[in-house]
């Protein structure tokens, strides 16, 4: 967090507002149950030739109007500190979504709500819920290489994003697609371009690579360990690698996920967040 | 002493001309003092503002904390540090820096928390004065909060107010804790207004976990130990550190400062030029009224040397009572001015210049330097000026000079 909210308050990175949408940021939404659930969710219909929006769009329109619950744990390597957080979640359609700290004792309690474009923290300490400045977006989300705003994209990429097919075949081991997508003109994006390779059998993700602005390498998301968890083939482990800090990650396991549960929207609340 | 009753008395041959020359020599000699004590209190001003405010003359930093600001580059202890630093008579003040997030109600924003010690603070800085309202830390950490300006209007925080602050701690857990405002800084600088928020270094201790060590030892010693010397003798007494002086740390003031003094060389070559015309002109008339007598004087003997002192004494005799004119007025007016000083705040409001505040009211400093080079550099203009009608005068031929009357 101390990096990004330096660079905030220093302005050399751009200020995230509501109005700054990206695939990139968005598309770590994945980390987010629901998101995973989306692209994991697509599943190819044998024999039919997709294109790459294809594929990006079954993804973003099997993600829109689910619900799901869950419990993940993360686990934060730094160079000076490693960490791990036990998370409980829910999420509700697009924009809803409630992230409760479950351990360590210190934290347990804290929350995070985003609802829309906001991100709310309840802190038990203090008893106090605050309001995330629109100038923190691109901050760090609790301490790991996530941001804020990775929480609270919710734009379609395809209308972000130009992507083409630009690989097909083996690459380390598996039959794999790569899509390569480069920011439309005028689309509010942070990323110069990202890369995604899906497997060429169900299009569930492999690794994304981000590119920044001068198209050098920025993080590698890799996706593993797929298996069958509420009835979906999943990627249970997310391994975020900030590229000018190869010896950090940030790694997402899902312990337990549940789609498609009638979730009331109280539950997205700030008054259920003090609970 | 011929010399001088001639010189006094060829001066008053046209009144009229002599005095107005003269006037305009102590009006130029009079803007050159006051402008220069402005100026010279302006740039005292700003270096005291820059340096007794908060920065201190120097900065004692970990090696390479500056360029990426690492809540990890600490300086080990820092008691030590002050100890050493104690004994040689140098004041100092240690501080520990870490970004974080304020709230208060549906408010918010980034902040830059320093973990300062209040006593050391108040000895050694003048920024535990320099509040708009309310009253610096208390010597104990009772989980007081200081806010920069800008900072507690974003918040709307008064004195008093409950501040969430929320931070990453050193061993990266959410450190969060509630303070209350009991002060408000007055304007001291863009950064500072903006994003400061102070608090004491036991409760940043407690609050970013960062059981030992700080960011930065800021040292002030009120002008006594000269800036060539701190950066001498603080890198020998804190081995393993990086030394920066203010120049180093505030280069664009430092440059600012500079410039500012090539400017006020420049102005003032210009008025020194002006009254060198203005005398010129006065002795090229008056010797060419008394083309005849320098004939007469040469048809007698008169080395053309001797005429050239005599007229570049009565130049000069002209500029040293135009300056001792000068120099009464102009302390006067210097004096005046470092008194009442000139209150620009109808027009400009509160100046801030590379990040350090100007004081509305701009107070000259009268010193020796400020009045006595004028005063020397326009005797010698004036000399110079006198010079080529002078050297016209001594290469007179005394026949036709005379054969003119």
């Amino acid at each position: 967090m101390n990096d990004y909210i330096r660079k905030i308050i220093s302005g050399k990175r751009k200020v995230g507002s509501k109005h700054v949408h990206s695939f990139g940021r968005r598309a770590i939404l994945i980390f987010l149950p629901l998101a995973i659930f989306i692209l994991l969710g697509a599943h190819p219909v044998r024999g039919e030739t997709l294109t790459a929006d294809d594929i990006l769009n079954k993804v973003d329109d099997l993600y829109r109007g689910t619900s799901s619950y869950g419990m993940m744990t993360m686990e934060v390597v730094t160079a000076h500190w490693k960490r791990t957080l036990s998370l409980e979640f829910w999420s509700k359609g697009k924009d809803k979504s409630l992230i409760r700290i479950l351990s360590p004792l210190k934290e347990k309690g804290t929350a995070t709500l985003r609802a829309g474009n906001e991100i709310w923290n309840y802190l038990p300490k203090v008893n106090r819920v605050i309001k995330l400045p629109s100038s923190m977006m691109s901050a760090s989300w609790m301490g790991s290489h996530f941001t804020n705003d990775d929480l609270v994209k919710e734009s379609r990429f395809t209308d972000d994003y130009s992507c083409q097919i630009t690989f097909q075949g083996p690459r380390k081991g598996e039959n794999i697609i790569e899509l390569s997508c480069i920011p439309k003109p005028d689309a509010p994006v942070v990323w110069g371009k990202v890369a995604i390779d899906v497997r060429h059998s169900d299009y569930l993700p492999i690794v994304m690579h981000y590119y920044d602005e001068k198209l050098r390498p920025a993080r590698d998301m890799t996706f593993s360990q797929f298996k069958k968890m509420s009835g979906r083939t999943l990627p249970a482990v997310l391994t975020l690698v900030p590229i000018d800090k190869p010896q950090e990650k940030t790694v997402v396991i899902y312990d337990k996920i549940t789609f498609d549960l009638s979730l009331n929207d109280d539950v997205f609340s700030i008054r259920n967040l003090q609970k | 002493m011929g010399l001088l009753r001639i010189s006094w008395r060829n001066l008053w041959r046209n009144r009229r001309r002599t005095a107005i020359t003269m006037a305009a020599v102590a009006l130029n000699a009079i803007i050159l003092i006051t402008t220069y004590s402005l100026m010279d209190g302006m740039l005292r001003q700003t270096v005291l503002n820059a340096t007794e405010l908060v920065t201190g003359e120097a900065q004692i930093h970990s090696p390479g904390y500056l360029s990426d600001r690492s809540i990890y580059k600490t300086l080990e202890n820092p008691q030590a540090i002050l100890q050493t630093l104690r004994e040689q008579s140098i004041s100092a003040a240690p501080r520990a820096y870490g970004y974080g997030l304020v709230s208060r109600g549906t408010k918010s924003a980034g902040a830059l928390f320093w973990g300062v010690q209040p006593e050391r603070e108040k000895t050694t800085f003048d920024l535990p004065t320099h509040l708009a309202e309310g009253s610096f830390l208390s010597p104990n950490p009772q989980k007081g909060i200081v806010l920069g300006k800008k900072l507690a209007r974003s918040l709307n925080a008064r004195l008093g107010a409950e501040i969430v602050l929320l931070v990453q701690a050193a061993d990266g857990s959410l450190g969060n804790e509630l303070f209350t405002v009991t002060g408000i800084l007055k304007s001291v600088g863009e950064g500072i207004d903006r994003n400061a928020a102070i608090i004491h270094l036991e409760d940043y201790r407690h609050l970013f976990v960062l059981p030992a060590g700080v960011h930065e030892i800021a040292v002030n010693t009120g002008g006594r130990v000269s800036l060539d010397k701190l950066s001498a003798i603080l890198p020998r007494l804190v081995p393993d550190s990086e030394v920066k002086t203010w120049r180093q740390l505030l280069p664009a003031l430092s440059d600012m400062l500079q410039l500012s003094g090539a400017s006020m060389s420049l102005f003032g070559a210009i008025f020194f030029a002006a009254a060198g015309l203005g005398v010129m002109n006065t002795m090229l008339m008056t010797t060419y009224e008394r083309s005849h007598e320098f004939g007469l004087l040469k048809a007698l003997g008169t080395s053309p040397w001797r005429i050239v002192r005599d007229v570049a004494f009565e130049a000069w005799l002209m500029a040293a009572v135009s300056t001792v004119f000068a120099v009464i007025l102009g302390v006067a007016a210097t004096l005046a001015l470092q008194e009442y000083g000139l209150d620009t705040s109808a027009l400009a409001g509160e100046t801030t210049i590379a990040g350090v505040v100007f004081d509305p009211v701009w107070r000259a400093a009268l010193s020796i330097e400020a009045v006595a080079a004028p005063v020397v550099i326009m005797w010698i203009v004036c000399v110079l000026a006198a010079l080529y009608p002078a050297a016209m005068s001594a290469r007179l031929d005394p026949v036709k000079s005379m054969h003119r009357v």
